[in-house]
């Protein structure tokens, strides 16, 4: 499991966790209980096309390596469950 | 005749008038020294933050190089999506008049990215990657081809800062300068296409949209300026500049209040433009 920090409490938390937050944030109209790992994320319109490239800085920071951009497709970022064993499953992109 | 085919008509003749041969017109040394400029030091993505100042003149130098590599990727990458939604309306019943441009627009952008695709692969070795993915939509046409001229036109007017600035520039390579130059100048045409086209599209297409697709466009139109700002800021030119944790980095710059000043900046005349238009009611934050 990876670990990475909250900003303001520096409380530990894993990365799934961490990828909700990052989702949730960029939504002020939604709780973080809004967001479960199976909750359709692109047709929710939870995740506009325009942030990917954030998510994907985001990600490469917490695993601290690049993303192969080129092998992802939308079905990545279906969810969160789909999201989390996509970029921190075994083997990654 | 309307103000807009009055432009085509100027504008193709202009483009016929300075057609070039893209394998003769721009000879490429087999290198370059990668401690000349290659980006005017005041556009670097890091200039003027605490990165910039603990940097030596030689580092700055070598990420000048790496920006470039980066500033014409993302052209590469951003003409590549125009070139695709221009191919698509080529010829379209609604774009037929504009035809002869488009033509003249598809050789062109497409003869830019011959010159920034060899830049980057010759002297760098590689392109960087896009990190922006399209997801399926199901906006309406009308909707999707407002879109694809309005976020070229963003897109295009931030990059000619860029190239008016850099092209003019003569501490920079010569290489890196003539393509500045060459693009800012063809580029121009294009903006002129652009500022014509976009308030012509939103007038036509406005007053039948309802309100909520007009708040959508907005929204997204407002994501994409930020969407474009990020790419100026990438971690994988920071690394290849031998930068530590490039992703911190790309985060203390983004987030400095002189880069946001920066991007304020170079935006206000598009974003100006945007809002006089119709088209934005309020400037996106940056």
């Amino acid at each position: 499991m990876t670990w990475v920090f909250e900003n303001v409490s520096r409380r530990p938390v894993g990365t799934r966790e961490a990828l909700r937050r990052w989702i949730v944030e960029r939504r002020p109209d939604i709780t973080s209980d809004a967001i479960d790992d199976h909750t359709p994320l692109i047709e929710g319109g939870y995740l506009e096309s325009l942030d990917v490239a954030d998510l994907l800085l985001f990600v490469e920071q917490l695993r601290g390596r690049s993303i192969d951009v080129d092998s992802l497709t939308p079905g990545a970022f279906r969810d969160l469950d789909t999201l989390h064993s996509t970029f921190f499953g075994d083997p990654g992109p | 005749m309307t103000r807009l085919a009055q432009t085509i008509t100027r504008l193709c003749a202009s483009s016929r008038r300075t057609f070039r041969n893209p394998y003769t017109w721009l000879v490429f040394p087999d290198e370059v020294n990668r401690t000349q400029w290659f980006t005017s030091p005041e556009l670097i993505s890091l200039y003027r933050t605490p990165v910039w100042d603990s940097l030596s003149e030689r580092q700055r130098r070598v990420l000048s190089f790496w920006e470039a590599v980066n500033f014409y990727s993302l052209n590469i990458h951003g003409e590549k999506t125009l070139m695709e939604g221009v191919a698509r309306v080529l010829y379209h019943g609604d774009f037929l008049d504009a035809s002869d441009y488009l033509h003249h627009l598809l050789d062109e952008e497409n003869k830019h990215s011959i010159y920034f695709g060899t830049f980057c692969r010759r002297y760098a070795g590689k392109i960087y990657p896009d990190r922006k993915l399209a997801f399926p939509s199901d906006r309406a046409a009308g909707e999707e081809t407002f879109l694809l001229f309005a976020m070229a036109l963003i897109f295009e007017e931030i990059v000619d800062v860029y190239n008016a600035v850099m092209g003019k520039d003569d501490r920079l390579d010569p290489v890196a300068r003539r393509i500045n130059a060459n693009h800012h100048a063809e580029e121009t045409r294009h903006l002129r296409f652009g500022r014509e086209l976009v308030p012509e599209l939103w007038r036509q297409a406005a007053h039948e949209w309802p309100s909520d697709t007009i708040t959508r466009i907005r929204a997204h139109l407002e994501h994409y300026v930020r969407a474009v700002w990020r790419e100026y800021y990438n971690p994988d030119a920071y690394r290849d500049a031998s930068l530590d944790d490039p992703w911190a980095i790309q985060n203390a710059a983004w987030s400095h209040p002189n880069a946001r000043r920066h991007r304020r900046t170079v935006s206000a005349g598009c974003i100006g433009f945007l809002v006089d238009s119709g088209v934005l009611e309020k400037e996106p934050v940056l």
